[in-house]
């Protein structure tokens, strides 16, 4: 049993898109994550949006978070819009950065559940994706719940 | 179809294996997930998946951290996809023995694939398996070999008992140095030098190569029947020396390909003794007898000693 | 271990040192050990018995005076105030410009082109998604951008900082430029701010375009082309901003940077320049946070360091080759998205350091930079900034101003130790650009980045409305966020588009093959060719690509 309580432990990608390079926060956030019993595809800056979702449906990923700076929020819809037509709409998307107060109810309604700006405290982070996780487990486990049958 | 609509389709075992055989990269995905998860669904699916195994060579890839493995097999599944072959690679990297958690971040490595639907990259955490590799890594290969790909591909770092492991599970076993990680190739560890079916020397490049190289064939000469292990020299991040690896292990597999099938089963021997034992272990402690207690007794006292004990233990749990 | 001072015949001072211990500890209630961001212990109170002037013309000596501790000419400040440097950059070359002209009827004495994170990524504006572009600096991916941002700006009277990662095209597209407007390049003045690959390689990934040894090799045909067209130019800006905002200690980063130093001047040396005319171009790039007395201290360790090493180490000759030329900017790290007025005091503090320490050259932040690019009004505030310091709070009227001070001096000597402690690691593992390459670096600076942010996590380092203070926390009548006209953008992509369809072909292929002929070869100057090259028509992307193609794409070394 994991500190967060998933078994398995959730997996979660923290990855960058667009153009920004700065991964001081993102890296810490991995690091908590992974303290917090998770396992976190950790990747470097200007992933495209086709390998996010490759990589997402090949690790069976449960929650993803785009760390974000600068603009690249911006195409968060779009990754969104990706995810959902390979299949993935049911796997968690949450935002960390600084996005502009006014340009947050576009990711909100493209299915962004979190933005954690500058200051977010660690356990609240951690919780929040751990409650992710496990919404995601549920709809996910529920396919193979028939098969043994 | 998505999952969710598969459940409301009441979706069978059978449909699972089909869609798997198929290729369908999502199937796989969760089919993984399943065999790290364990438990009577997994079980089933596994059964059902053995009977198509056998078709994938399966090559491990080992060497201490900055040896440039990840380097080195972006560029040889290059070459594999310029043969035509598809390929599946398990990542493994070891979990964080404090909470569990993990970073995995070798699939990036192999950037070149990030986007060719042939090349399926998962990454597995060692979760708390003391062999280096994972508990279920077994399965996971199974499933990828189901899968239908040509090559799976397990890289490992080499630590604790994992160059055993891999041994067991791969057709061929590629061990990679590299001349700049401080010790002396001497300092390898006992036992990589016994499964190695092919030594790199990769970042041949750099001053020290030759020395490296000339250390391993010492090595080698020391050891019975490991005159024939191949060292090749590469340089990942140029791309030399891969054709000449590529060639190397084609021409082990062709060696070999009679063997798979009795090398499956001799691991299955393994896994079953494994399995064996961790199910006498876990009978043992459930053991409310009292007839242990007294064996314990007798043996704390001399009477017999612990090895009849262990006899006559075993007459109490069996079934 | 500090060298043993001679110390000072002060009759009564035990007795008087021992009263004020006494009653120190009788009143302080509960005391705590503090350390600062480098992890130096802080007294309450520094004395004679610290720092008492032993070794002063050794150790302190004259502005203009090896070695330079208080400053690298005679008049600092008094004579010739710190250059106003502020960073611009956004949205099309027109709209530069608009800002640039601004700036320059302000009086600024020198301007700067940030160009936008596009353009850091090797990218032509036709091949990223539109809304990323000119969001954070300008699109210019041609000379006749270039043109266009730089119209009406005197190029031969005002010095340029180009923050323009290897393998620099923007100074190629300004060169292009001078000479399309008869202006001789002898006369071209400023710095290749970003030519710092081996900081990029570590911790400022949008800037690392080109492989490790590619960039090495462009960084030094860069050199030696600037060197013999362009004297003017500063090409190597030693950069220590980057490393400081991905979380290494002030130690750290001046250590790390005066290693990159060293590690570009042996580069140097080794390809056969003559070190002198080398190092005279040298010029430094550093983050100023608010730990105020750490970053005099640090700056003046670093300036002490430097001219030390230039002499002994490297063997410079000329003085101007000891003397530590750098250009400060406020740290956007320290400012926050709560409360974001209160940055308009932590950029004056930042920028009251920065001063004090002697820099040559401050950019001051906006106060709105944690969140967006600086409207006209923040960019405006943040200039004024610098301006009350200068006239109203007369920073500029005593050269060296902490110099002397027990704490200062103190300060300065023990964080000199720990960097010389850390040069000498790095010089173990072989060097900056081995320690880079091995990921040594990023290792420590992961590992002090974790340990301030606990820091902030348990409340032991205080942030105003972040962990302290929230209360006050109003939501902010943010303007609405400023995007480039996304019209005008449009156009100027397709503009673009046709641009490159109307060109000579047969130029263009002429120059891609000089350029790849070079990139091949052993001792051809492949910054020659993409000056060349930018004359000619040939794109940003193009360049970039193309050297990418056959120097190695960079791949930063990911270490969490």
């Amino acid at each position: 049993m994991t500190a967060t309580g998933l078994n398995p432990p959730a997996r979660v990608l923290v990855t960058k898109i667009g153009l920004d390079g700065h991964d001081r926060g993102s890296r810490i956030v991995a690091a908590y994550l992974r303290d917090a019993g998770m396992e976190v595809i950790y990747t470097p800056p200007w992933q495209s949006i086709p390998a996010v979702v490759k990589l997402v449906l090949e690790e069976d990923v449960d929650v993803v978070g785009i760390s974000s700076l600068a603009t690249d929020h911006l195409i968060v819809p779009k990754l969104a819009d990706a995810l959902r037509t390979a299949g993935l709409g049911h796997v968690g998307l949450i935002v960390g950065g600084i996005v502009p107060d006014d340009e947050c109810p576009a990711l909100q309604q493209a299915g962004v559940s979190a933005i954690f700006g500058p200051g977010s405290p660690r356990d609240e982070i951690i919780a929040h994706v751990a409650a992710l996780a496990a919404k995601v487990r549920d709809v996910k486990n529920a396919e193979f719940r028939e098969i043994a049958q | 179809m998505t999952f969710a609509t598969q459940l409301a389709a009441n979706v069978s075992a059978d449909d699972i294996l089909d869609r798997l055989t198929a290729g369908d990269a999502a199937t796989l995905a969760r089919c993984i997930s399943l065999m790290e998860t364990g438990g009577p669904a997994a079980d089933l699916i596994h059964r059902r998946v053995c009977a198509k195994t056998g078709h994938a060579a399966v090559i491990g890839f080992t060497g201490a951290p900055g040896a440039g493995k990840s380097t080195l097999i972006d560029a040889y599944i290059a070459v594999l996809r310029a043969g035509g072959r598809t390929v599946a690679v398990a990542a493994v990297d070891p979990s964080s023995p404090l909470g569990g958690g993990a970073i995995l971040g070798d699939r990036v490595r192999m950037r070149r694939h990030a986007l060719d639907p042939d090349v399926f990259i998962r990454s597995v955490a060692s979760r708390g398996h003391l062999g280096g590799l994972s508990e279920s890594i077994h399965r996971v290969v199974d499933v990828m070999d189901a899968a239908g790909h040509d090559v799976i591909i397990v890289e490992t770092v080499g630590t604790g008992q994992s160059e055993v492991e891999v041994a067991e599970i791969a057709d061929i076993c590629v061990v990679v140095n590299a001349p700049n990680m401080g010790d002396d190739v001497q300092a390898m560890k006992a036992g990589v030098l016994e499964i190695a079916d092919i030594l790199v020397v990769n970042k041949a490049d750099l001053p020290l190569a030759q020395r490296a190289t000339r250390q391993l064939r010492d090595m080698l000469k020391l050891r019975r029947n490991r005159q024939d292990v191949a060292i090749l020299e590469t340089v990942a991040t140029k791309e030399t020396g891969i054709d000449a690896l590529g060639g190397a292990v084609d021409a082990l597999l062709a060696n070999r390909a009679g063997d798979k099938r009795k090398s499956r089963e001799r691991r299955m021997r393994r896994l079953i003794a494994q399995a064996a034992s961790r199910l006498m272990h876990e009978r043992m402690r459930d053991l409310t007898d009292g007839r242990l207690d007294e064996l314990a007794q007798k043996a704390a006292t001399g009477e017999i000693g612990i090895a009849e004990a262990a006899t006559q233990a075993l007459s109490l749990i069996r079934p | 271990m500090t060298k043993q001072a001679v110390q000072l015949s002060l009759p009564g001072f035990e007795q008087a040192h021992g009263g004020w211990r006494t009653e120190y500890s009788r009143q302080i209630g509960a005391d705590r050990a503090i350390k600062n961001r480098s992890g130096v212990e802080i007294k309450p109170l520094y004395t004679p018995r610290d720092w008492n002037g032993d070794g002063f013309l050794e150790n302190l000596g004259f502005p203009g005076q090896y070695p330079y501790t208080r400053g690298i000419y005679p008049t600092m400040h008094r004579g010739c105030t710190w250059t106003q440097r502020q960073l611009i950059g956004l949205g099309t070359p027109e709209d530069y410009n608009k800002r640039v002209r601004t700036i320059l009827d302000a009086g600024a004495t020198a301007i700067s082109l940030i160009p936008c994170n596009s353009v850091f990524r090797g990218n032509d504006c036709n091949e990223v998604d539109l809304p990323l572009l000119g969001t954070c600096g300008t699109v210019v991916n041609t000379a006749d951008h270039m043109d266009r941002a730089l119209d009406s700006v005197p190029l031969g009277n005002i010095s340029t900082a180009m923050n323009d990662p290897s393998p620099f095209t923007l100074l190629a597209f300004l060169l292009a430029v001078a000479k399309r407007r008869g202006i001789p390049w002898t006369s071209i003045t400023g710095t290749s701010n970003q030519s710092d690959y081996i900081s990029h390689f570590i911790a400022n990934h949008m800037f690392f375009r080109l492989s490790l040894p590619g960039a090495r090799r462009v960084l030094l045909d860069h050199i030696e082309f600037c060197r013999t067209y362009v004297p003017g130019w500063n090409p190597v800006s030693v950069v220590g901003q980057h490393m400081q905002q991905a979380g290494a200690t002030p130690v750290e980063t001046m250590a790390f940077t005066i290693s990159t130093a060293l590690q570009y001047a042996q580069d140097c040396i080794d390809r056969g320049m003559d070190i002198d005319h080398v190092l005279r171009r040298f010029t430094f790039f550093f983050d100023i946070s608010i730990s105020f007395f750490e970053e005099v201290a640090k700056f003046r360790a670093g300036r002490r360091i430097w001219a030390r090493l230039a002499r002994e180490r490297l063997g410079a000759k000329d003085p101007g080759s000891w003397r530590f030329k750098f250009h400060g900017q406020t740290s956007g790290v320290d400012l926050t998205v709560q409360q974001p007025m209160n940055n308009v005091a932590r950029v004056a503090v930042q920028a009251m350091a920065g001063i004090m320490s002697g820099l040559q050259s401050l950019h001051t932040d906006a106060y709105d930079e944690a969140i967006t690019t600086p409207t006209e009004e923040t960019a405006r505030i943040a200039v004024a900034t610098q301006n009350i310091l200068r006239e109203e709070a007369h920073l500029c009227d005593v050269i060296d101003p902490l110099g002397g001070s027990y704490y200062v001096e103190t300060l300065t000597d023990q964080m000199e130790e720990e960097m010389m402690a850390l040069i000498g690691k790095v010089d173990d593992a072989g060097g900056m650009y081995k320690a880079a390459e091995a990921g040594l670096i990023q290792a420590m600076i992961g590992q002090s980045a974790l340990a301030f942010q606990e820091k902030v996590e348990t409340g032991e380092e205080k942030v105003i409305g972040v962990n302290c203070y929230q209360a006050d926390n109003v939501a902010y009548a943010a303007p609405p966020t400023e995007r480039p006209d996304v019209e005008r953008m449009q156009q100027h992509v397709a503009s673009f588009t046709a641009y490159k369809a109307e060109r000579s072909q047969t130029d263009v292929r002429r120059a891609l093959d000089a350029l790849k002929r070079a990139a091949n070869s052993e001792r051809d100057n492949i910054y020659g060719r993409i000056v060349e090259a930018a004359e000619v028509g040939i794109t940003h992307g193009e360049i970039v690509s193309l050297l990418r193609e056959e120097l190695g794409f960079g791949h930063p070394l990911v270490v969490v």
